[in-house]
C-alpha cells in the first residue's frame, strides 16, 4: 500500500507538467490577450507591456521560464491585471475563504447526504423514504444560483438574520448561507447514491446470513452494510470534494465571498495568464490527490482491492 | 413433543402485479436429532419456508400459521425473541456460500461476533472458538486461516465456514438451505459426509432443503416432497425411493441420471412447476401429471396419511393407477390412465432434466 502511494505521487509529477504545458499552449492559442482591452494601447506602450512580461519570446521559452520559475521558487508570477499582487498573493488570499465554506460544505453534504439515504433505504418504501427522495429531488432541482437569492431574501431581508454577504473568519454567520447554498444540491445526490447502494446491499445474501446469526438491525446496518454500501458514494466525494473547495464563482458573487473562484473566472474573462495558469493548476494538484485518497479509501473498505 | 412444529404455515408475497402464494398450509414435525430432508423443483417453496421459520423473509413477504419451536410460537415474534433464538436455537447455512459471507470482513470477525452477541465472550475468547470450530469443520490450517477474508476461500471451504459459524453456539436445529447445491460434486459429497458427522458429534435435529434426491437419500430419515408451495408426500426415506406413491415423487426419482442403466436420455418431467401467483385448479401438480383424473382439477387432494408414518396428498397414487391398469384396462370413465400419457415422456434434445436444472439456475443470483 505504502509502495502504491509513492508510486502515484511519482506519477502525479509528470501529470501535473502535462497539465501545464497543455493549459499553458491553449492558453496563448486562445485570440486575444490580457492587453487587448476596449481602447486600443499606444503600440509603444503594447510593446513595452509585452516585453516587459516576457509575451514576445516563443512559447516554449515562456513555458520553460514559468516551469522554472515555479520548480525553484514556487513563483507563479505577477498577475497581468493587477500589477501590484502576484499569484500566490492572490490564491493565499482567496484560498483559505473557499475552502473553509468549501470543506464545511463537504462535510455538511456528506453528514446530511449520507444520512438521509441511509435512513431512506432502511426504511424502503415507507413515508420515511417517500420523504426523503422528496427532500432529495427538490434539492437536487434547485440550482445554488436560486437557492442563495433566496436564503439572502428569507435570512437577510426578512428577518435580518444573516449577513447578506461579505466574509469574516471570526464570525462564523458569514459562513452559513455560503455553505447552506454550496451544500444542498451535492447533498441531495449523495442521499440518492447512498440510498440506492444501501438499498442494494441490504438485498444481499450477506446481509441475510448477518440477520440470520441473530443480530439487531442495528448492528446488521452498521457493522455489515453500511462499509459495502459506501464504495459508490466514495468514488463520487472525490471530484465533488475538490469542485467544493476550488469554489463555487456562483457563491462568491452572490455572498461577496472573495474566495477563488471568481478570481479564476475574472482570469478567464481578462485573459489574467498567470492567475489562470495558477489556479488551473491548483485545482490538478488537488484532483491528482483526491483521486489518490478515493483509491486508498477503496483499498481499506474492499479488501479485495490491493495495489 | 416434537422440537420444531410447523402449524398451516403459509407465506404471501405481494407483488406489483399479484399475490404469489409460495407456501400454503403445510404442516410438518422434526423430532429432536432427526434428519428431515425437504425436496422439490426450484420455486417449490421449500426455500421460502425455511426463511419464514428464521424470520428471514424479504419485506414483501407475509407468513401466517405457527412455527412452534420448544413450545413457542415463533412466527412473526418481535426481533428481540428472535434474535435470541437464531444462531443459538436455529442456525442456518445457505444455498450459495460465495456470496453468503460478508465480504468485507475478516472470517475471524465474523465468527468472533456470534459469540461476543450470543454468549458475551470477549473478542479473544471468541476468536479462540472459532479456530477450534474451523478445525472441527476440517478446515486446514484453522488458526492461520482464520485471519483471511471470504475471497481467499475455495466455494467448498466457504461453505465449510458457514458450517462452522452455524454450529458456533451449538444450535438444537441447523436448516441448510441447498448447501451443496453451488458446489462441484466432489465437494458435494466432501460436505454432505461433514454435515452427517457434525450433526451426530453435535447431536442436532437438521433440515435439509434440496432438491438432490441423492443427497436426501445419503442423510435422511424422513423426507417431505413440496410442490406449488404443499407438502405432497412423507415418509421414510427408505419407503418412500422404494416404493413412491404420488407421480411427482416417481418423476423426481426417475428424473435421477443411473450408472447402472444404459439409458442415453434423461427422464424429465414434462412441464413447467406452476406460477404460484396463477396457481392451476385443484392438485398444483394435475397439468403435468401423467395419472391425471377428472377429479384432480377440480379439488386439491388434502394429505392424508396412508400407512405408518407415510401421508400424501394425491387422488392418483402410482401403486392404485398401475394395479389397475395390469389388472384391467382403463374403464371409459377414468381418461386418467391415458396409456400414451402413463409414461413420462423422453426430453426433446437440448432440455434439462426437471430436478437437476433447479439449481443451476437459482445459484447464478448475488454475483
Amino acid at each position: 500500500m505504502f509502495a502504491f502511494v509513492l508510486r502515484r505521487l511519482a506519477v502525479a509529477i509528470p501529470t501535473l507538467l502535462l497539465l501545464i504545458v497543455f493549459s499553458f499552449t491553449l492558453m496563448h492559442l486562445a485570440p486575444g490577450g490580457p492587453f487587448t482591452g476596449e481602447r486600443a494601447l499606444p503600440p509603444q506602450v503594447l510593446a513595452n507591456l509585452e516585453a516587459q512580461y516576457g509575451l514576445n519570446d516563443p512559447l516554449w521559452l515562456q513555458i520553460w521560464n514559468y516551469l522554472v520559475g515555479i520548480v525553484l521558487h514556487f513563483d507563479f508570477g505577477p498577475s497581468f491585471v493587477y500589477p501590484d499582487r502576484t499569484v500566490n498573493q492572490l490564491i493565499a488570499a482567496g484560498f483559505p475563504v473557499t475552502l473553509t465554506y468549501g470543506a464545511l460544505s463537504f462535510a455538511a453534504a456528506v453528514i446530511f447526504g449520507v444520512s438521509l439515504g441511509a435512513i431512506a433505504a432502511i426504511r424502503h418504501n415507507s413515508w420515511v423514504d417517500y420523504l426523503a427522495v422528496g427532500v432529495s429531488i427538490g434539492a437536487q432541482v434547485l440550482p445554488n444560483f436560486v437557492m442563495a437569492p433566496l436564503l439572502v431574501l428569507v435570512f437577510t431581508l426578512w428577518y435580518g438574520l444573516l449577513p447578506g454577504g461579505g466574509w469574516s473568519f471570526d464570525d462564523p454567520s458569514f459562513w452559513i448561507m455560503p455553505v447552506i447554498a454550496l451544500a444542498t444540491s451535492y447533498m441531495a445526490s449523495i442521499a440518492r447514491i447512498t440510498r440506492s447502494s444501501m438499498l442494494e446491499v441490504l438485498g444481499s445474501n450477506h446481509i441475510r446470513t448477518a440477520r440470520a446469526k441473530g443480530m439487531p438491525e442495528h448492528r446488521v446496518i452498521l457493522r455489515h452494510a453500511l462499509k459495502p454500501a459506501m464504495l459508490p458514494v466514495i468514488s463520487y466525494l472525490g471530484p465533488v470534494f475538490v469542485s467544493m473547495i476550488t469554489g463555487s464563482v456562483v457563491i462568491d458573487i452572490y455572498f461577496s465571498t472573495g474566495g477563488i473562484g471568481k478570481a479564476f473566472v475574472d482570469s478567464a474573462l481578462n485573459r489574467d495568464y498567470a492567475v489562470m495558469m495558477g489556479v488551473t493548476i491548483l485545482v490538478g494538484a488537488l484532483t491528482i490527490l483526491f483521486n489518490l485518497i478515493v483509491d486508498v479509501l477503496y483499498a481499506w473498505i474492499d479488501p479485495k482491492i490491493r495495489y | 413433543m416434537a422440537l420444531l412444529e410447523l402449524r398451516d404455515l403459509s407465506v404471501r408475497f405481494q407483488t406489483n402485479d399479484a399475490e404469489v402464494r409460495a407456501v400454503n398450509d403445510v404442516n410438518l414435525t422434526v423430532e429432536a436429532g432427526e434428519t428431515l430432508g425437504i425436496v422439490g423443483e426450484s420455486g417449490s417453496g421449500k426455500s421460502q419456508l425455511s426463511f419464514a421459520i428464521m424470520g428471514l423473509l424479504a419485506r414483501n413477504g407475509r407468513a401466517s400459521g405457527r412455527v412452534i419451536f420448544d413450545g413457542q410460537n415463533i412466527l412473526n415474534a418481535p426481533p428481540k425473541v428472535l434474535n435470541r433464538i437464531r444462531a443459538e436455537q436455529i442456525a442456518m447455512i445457505f444455498q450459495d456460500p460465495m456470496t453468503s459471507l460478508n465480504p468485507y470482513m475478516r472470517v475471524s470477525d465474523q465468527m468472533a461476533e456470534v459469540l461476543t452477541l450470543h454468549k458475551g465472550l470477549s473478542k479473544r475468547d471468541a476468536v479462540a472458538q472459532a479456530v477450534q470450530m474451523l478445525d472441527a469443520v476440517k478446515i486446514p490450517d484453522a488458526k492461520g486461516r482464520v485471519r483471511l477474508y471470504p475471497h481467499e476461500f475455495s466455494g467448498g471451504m466457504r461453505q465449510r465456514v458457514m458450517i462452522a459459524m452455524a454450529l458456533l453456539c451449538r444450535p438444537k436445529l441447523l436448516i441448510a438451505d441447498e448447501p451443496t447445491t453451488a458446489l462441484d460434486v466432489t465437494v458435494q459429497a466432501q460436505i454432505m459426509q461433514l454435515l452427517s458427522d457434525l450433526q451426530r458429534d453435535f447431536g442436532m435435529a437438521m433440515m435439509l432443503i434440496t432438491h438432490d434426491l441423492g443427497v436426501v437419500a445419503g442423510s435422511c430419515e424422513r423426507v417431505a416432497v413440496m410442490y406449488g408451495g404443499r407438502i405432497r408426500e412423507t415418509g421414510p426415506v427408505g419407503a418412500i425411493f422404494a416404493e413412491p406413491t404420488l407421480p411427482y415423487t416417481q418423476g423426481l426419482l426417475d428424473a435421477i441420471p443411473r450408472v447402472d442403466q444404459d439409458d442415453e436420455e434423461l427422464r424429465a418431467i414434462p412441464g413447467q412447476p406452476p406460477n404460484m401467483s396463477r396457481p392451476p385448479s385443484g392438485c398444483a401438480f394435475q397439468p403435468r401429471c401423467p395419472y391425471r383424473r377428472d377429479v384432480c382439477a377440480t379439488i386439491d387432494p388434502p394429505l392424508e396419511a396412508f400407512a405408518p408414518g407415510r401421508a400424501r396428498a394425491c387422488h392418483a397414487p402410482v401403486p392404485e393407477v398401475l394395479g389397475r391398469m395390469t389388472r384391467a384396462a382403463p374403464e371409459p370413465d377414468q381418461p386418467a390412465a391415458h396409456p400414451n400419457e402413463a409414461v413420462p415422456q423422453p426430453i426433446p434434445r437440448g432440455a434439462v432434466a426437471g430436478a437437476g436444472a433447479a439449481g443451476t439456475t437459482s445459484t447464478t443470483e448475488g454475483q
